[in-house]
């Protein structure tokens, strides 16, 4: 029984990291960006599901990230390990940034600003086209690889890397103090815990991952633009897969992320109205299963 | 040598109200105090300066000599102040061993895996509170009981020099008060300085070695339990002065009317907290019935049963017909009024507005000669008729309160401690116009007090309410001997 | 000139930003949603407005008229769709229903941007105006419909003054906003009171929308900036105050209508998006609320 989810994770790794032998380029390209998008909708979850603090901004963090490693890129001409560690650094300095307000405001505010937060990022790269590419984008020269393989085994390496430690640190002793203090930060700080400190270093490390999954997909796509990695509506389909997939699980933000991104897929043939079928889904089961996917296996397992 | 924790001229101010003013007292090591007042008296702002929580405006707050006022909470926390709280927040995903062992982790973002020994002194301290049984089941699961132990629990891991007890009792069964005791008191044997906040003396008057009482953020009294029991001013905050032996009303009215509302076994749980344990009162047609008890009793609670705002189990007959299934506003519009104790006024209207709502549901001419009527009873509302809510004096909201309450033309009015911070001026006129009231209308009132002095000239018949339960029925006139006494 | 063409053109969207400002605070201070589709109920209307006054010849005035009920009807759906079934849900904590309320408005925003986008495009559409023809105030040649625009919206606020000062149902949504508890225990059912004021805010901010897509035209695109655009000023005018939001929406739409001017009319609101965090960094009770 304690065996049971651990071995379901590492044999479902295990199916993952051998299907680049039986898939095409094709279906593994879709879950390359899955893949990014999973780790942004993980780091959501551990502000949301442990830190309490609900951040309306994600892709913020994201194009904070891939912004500054393709700016470097393109045109100083920065090598890509130097971009990648770039575009971290920066989602984290804008990860402090908006935990400032996070820890004097309650409720709608916080949300708020992490809401204007995106839309004043959309709205300069707009302004500064001319730099920044605006809405039609900027091409970046530097790639990770050409191979399809490669790129989903980098992507999926990231994704094994960036959810093992944040699985880990939200399990862990710092986990448990994220928990409380979310859950009710005057009777945490009651226990002698520094909360601010706490969700403070939750921010950064939510930014860290949210900035290196936004850099990385700019050197697997070779563009960045407004609508792939800033628009409120790909925040908001992080936001969307770590609930679908289960609040407060970390891995429930990757399996939403898959699954978002296959049932785009599927529902390709219907044209633009696929969003609005996958946004539907989500009210739906925001509605009935405000637990995800993974809250209604767990709970069915503890009924059991 | 100087005691485990000093207060000294406490102030604390919200804007322009000094909830709290120059308090000052002091615990030693091995010393439980009760600190004690009714609602609204700032015992709690003070319990919260000591913890940090509110920042106190003057005034020291000493913990072994070392000044704490003003630090933030986990400072405090780590200096050796520990506070159990009256409601718990547990986490829905961890066990209670895990909570206890979260309070024994540390202030540290690099500390990622909790030291060995910390499951092994978690596990303790679950034994010692009597958890074993259930450390490993998630506090959902648990009876209230048991969640106020997991509190005990993260207090006693914390092991603080100074522990802050919220109203240790409250919702407790008499078999849980005892258990309970027993582990506060084992914090003396351990040389903590203890201190309760509770209401009442009495529910911690066994327990306590001294008692501080606060009443509107002031200092009223300070000793033994029995001497501020006896206290002429404790008595008076509490139960508004003497208790007099006779009615003054000169009829009583008759007993064998029709009932009104009959309450029978009724029971409300908030959470898992009983509030209301098989509480059954009748009140006839007519009647004028006080229920007696101390903040906390539950009165509040089965009046807002009645109301329909708090969901219970049992039987409530209002006419003869069930009020199960009802909302609240249809209780109200059935003839069920409730005056609250927290008034509920529309604050940036006016003293006219306020009263027009309460009529809107009668025909125009109706709800005009009633106004009539109330400005006689309550002539200081009709010269603020213009006046917005917010600005009144308390005992004038208090009044508008009963006043627009009226415009509704109740069947049974329930008033809930309308004497809550009032001075003693006003309730005496307060008084004088709820006898008019009785005596003009024929009206069936409720009375919820635990200003007895208040509540009894008025009644027909008493109930006296105590810890969820419904503990003495009578007239009044038996009041003072059978049950007056082991009030407080 | 282009001052006074500011200061005219200022006055009018600032008028119509003002409406549905009032509603969007209206359901805040009785019910306590904040409603992320806001932008989206604007755009239903003047979609709907504008597509069958085009399409189905109801003429400017029939398509207005159209376009509000859709605003009705948007914003009932919502609450009774989305919001209703948040607050009541038994599976939601009740710490956290704030938070699904936000996330469910959204996305039923969304939702509707796509549904918009798909049957009409994303291209901005322009609601036929209710009167042509221009004239010149102070100086400025200005189309009569902005002027119609700044008239309606000020007698419509006007109204919704005398119905909640005057009459009874306005009378208990305003005691409503003040204290929930207590309409309820004068015997006036709740649930009735929500309805009531979603009916009369889908209305408004329909009417609001209409307005606009007359005014500066709409596409499916524009929702998420109206949404920002309404939370501004509901933030800036402090949460639940009705005064506050009017005042808020002329500093709003001025603020707007100066950087459309002088800078470009695609960044019109990042200037009042920076005053927004400014003020809710320093001051979270609004610019003008109270505490």
């Amino acid at each position: 029984m304690r065996w049971l989810k651990p071995g379901i994770a590492i044999a479902v790794l295990v199916v993952l990291y051998l299907l680049p032998f039986g898939v095409s380029g094709y279906i593994l390209g879709l879950l390359t960006v899955a893949y990014y998008y999973g780790v942004a909708a993980m780091a959501w979850d551990l502000l949301f599901g442990f830190a309490g603090e609900v951040n309306f901004g994600p892709s913020f963090l994201v194009g904070l990230g891939a912004y500054t490693a393709a700016l470097l890129n393109h045109y100083e001409g920065a090598p890509v390990w130097l971009c990648l560690i770039a575009g971290g650094a920066m989602a984290v300095v804008g990860g402090a940034v908006l935990a400032i307000p996070a820890l004097r405001l309650r409720g709608p505010y916080f949300g708020l600003v992490t809401l204007v937060a995106v839309l004043m990022m959309q709205n300069l790269l707009v302004l500064f086209a001319g730099f920044t590419g605006g809405e039609i984008g900027l091409d970046i020269p530097s790639i990770l690889t050409i191979s399809d393989r490669w790129n989903y085994w980098y992507a999926l390496l990231f994704m094994t890397i960036s959810g093992g430690l944040m699985f880990g640190l939200s399990q862990s002793s710092v986990g448990l103090i994220l928990q409380a203090s979310g859950q009710d930060a005057t009777q945490a700080a009651a226990l002698g815990f520094n909360v601010a400190k706490h969700k403070l270093a939750a921010f950064c490390v939510s930014a860290l991952f949210s900035g290196l999954a936004g850099a990385m997909l700019v050197f697997y796509l070779a563009t960045v633009s407004v609508g792939t990695v800033v628009d409120l509506a790909i925040g908001v389909q992080f936001i969307i897969a770590a609930v679908l997939g289960g609040r407060r699980t970390i891995i429930g933000g990757a399996i939403g992320s898959i699954f978002l991104i296959g049932a785009a897929e599927i529902l390709r043939p219907i044209g633009q109205l696929s969003t609005f079928v996958v946004s539907a889904v989500a009210l739906i089961v925001i509605l009935f299963f405000p637990g995800g996917f993974l809250g209604v296996a767990l709970r069915g397992r503890e009924r059991a | 040598m100087s005691a485990m924790l000093t207060v000294d001229g406490l102030v604390k101010r919200f804007g322009g109200l000094m909830a709290v003013k120059d308090i000052g007292f002091s615990v030693e090591g091995g010393e439980i105090l009760g600190l004690i007042g009714p609602n609204g008296s700032g015992k709690s702002t003070v319990m919260k300066c000591i913890m940090g929580i509110e920042r106190p405006t003057a005034g020291s707050v000493r913990l072994e000599g070392r000044e704490i006022a003003g630090w933030p909470p986990h400072r405090i926390a780590r200096a050796g102040v520990g506070l159990v709280w009256q409601h718990s927040h547990p986490l829905p995903r961890q066990t209670v061993l895990e909570h206890i062992e979260l309070a024994l982790l540390p202030d540290s973002l690099l500390r990622v895996v909790a030291d060995r020994h910390v499951a092994d002194r978690a596990r303790a301290i679950a034994a010692r509170v009597g958890l074993e049984r259930v450390a490993n089941r998630l506090p959902r699961t648990l009876p209230f009981a048991d969640l106020r132990r997991l509190e005990l629990a993260k207090a006693i891991a914390r092991n603080p020099k100074v522990v802050l007890v919220d109203e240790p009792f409250a919702g407790l069964t008499s078999a849980e008060v005892a258990d309970f005791s027993e582990l506060i008191g084992t914090f003396r044997a351990e040389g903590h300085a203890v201190l309760l906040v509770d209401h009442n003396v009495k529910s911690v008057a066994a327990l306590v070695d001294r008692v501080f009482a606060m009443y509107l953020g002031e200092r009223v009294a300070e000793g033994s339990a029995a001497e501020v029991m006896r206290d002429e001013t404790v008595r008076r905050v509490y139960l508004g002065g003497a208790i007099a032996g006779t009615t003054r009303r000169s009829h009583s009215r008759v007993s064998n009317a029709p009932p009104l509302l009959e309450v029978e076994g009724v029971s409300v749980f908030y959470g898992k907290a009983q509030a209301l344990d098989q509480v059954s009162i009748t009140v006839r047609e007519g009647e004028c019935v006080s229920l007696v008890g101390l903040n906390g009793a539950g009165k509040t609670t089965l009046f807002n049963a009645i109301s329909g705002i708090v969901p219970s189990t049992g039987l409530i007959r209002f006419t003869g017909e069930s009020l199960r299934g009802r909302t609240a506003a249809q209780v109200a519009r059935a003839g069920v009024v409730q005056v609250p104790e927290s008034r509920e006024l529309f604050g940036d209207m006016s003293v006219r507005e306020n009263l027009d709502l309460g009529g809107q549901h009668l025909p125009r001419a109706t709800s005009g000669r009633l106004l009539g009527e109330l400005f006689e009873l309550f002539p200081i509302l009709k010269e603020r008729q213009a006046q917005t809510a917010r600005t009144l004096s308390g005992g004038e909201q208090q009044m508008l309160t009963i006043a627009r309450a009226l415009m509704m033309q109740p069947k049974l009015l329930i008033l809930d401690e309308p004497t809550l911070g009032l001075a003693p001026v006003i309730l005496e006129q307060l008084s004088r116009a709820l006898g008019r009231l009785l005596e003009t209308t024929g009206l069936t009132v409720l009375l919820g007090e635990q200003n007895v002095t208040f509540a009894l000239p008025q009644a027909d018949r008493v109930y006296v309410l105590e810890h969820a339960r419904i503990v003495w029925e009578g007239s009044p006139d038996r009041f003072a001997e059978e049950a007056g006494r082991g009030l407080l | 000139m282009t001052a006074l063409q500011i200061l005219v053109d200022g006055f009018a969207i600032s008028a119509l930003y003002g409406v549905g400002a009032v509603g969007f605070t209206l359901i805040f201070g009785v019910s306590g949603v904040l409603n992320l589709s806001h932008g989206a109920l604007m755009v239903v209307a003047a979609v709907v407005a504008w597509y069958t006054a085009a399409s189905f010849n109801a003429g400017p005035f029939g398509g207005a008229a159209l376009g509000i009920i859709a605003g009705l009807i948007y914003a009932l759906a919502t609450f009774v769709l989305i919001v209703r079934p948040i607050q009541r849900s038994r599976a939601i904590q009740n710490e956290e229903k704030e938070i699904f309320v936000l996330t469910g408005t959204l996305l039923w925003g969304l939702m509707t941007q796509q549904a918009i986008s798909y049957l009409f495009t994303n291209n901005p559409r322009t609601v036929l105006p209710l009167v042509e023809g221009v004239v010149d105030v102070i100086g400025v040649r200005t189309p009569v419909n902005e002027i119609i625009t700044a008239l309606i919206s000020w007698a419509v606020i006007g109204l919704l003054y005398i119905f909640v000062q005057r009459t009874r149902t306005g009378k208990v949504l305003l005691a409503a906003s003040m204290n929930a508890r207590g309409v309820t225990l004068l015997g006036f059912e709740l649930s009735r009171i929500y309805l009531v004021t979603w009916a009369i805010y889908g209305l408004l901010a329909g009417l609001a929308g209409v307005l606009l897509g007359a005014f500066l035209g709409v596409s499916s695109d524009s929702i998420g900036q109206l949404t920002a655009s309404a939370f501004s000023i509901v933030v800036l005018g402090g949460l639940g105050s009705v005064s506050g939001s009017l005042i808020a929406a002329y500093v709003v739409g001025y603020i707007e209508t100066i950087t459309a001017y002088t800078v470009a009319p695609s960044v019109r609101t990042l200037p009042v998006l920076a005053l927004l965090v400014l003020v809710v960094y320093m001051r979270p009770q609004g610019l003008l609320g109270r505490r």
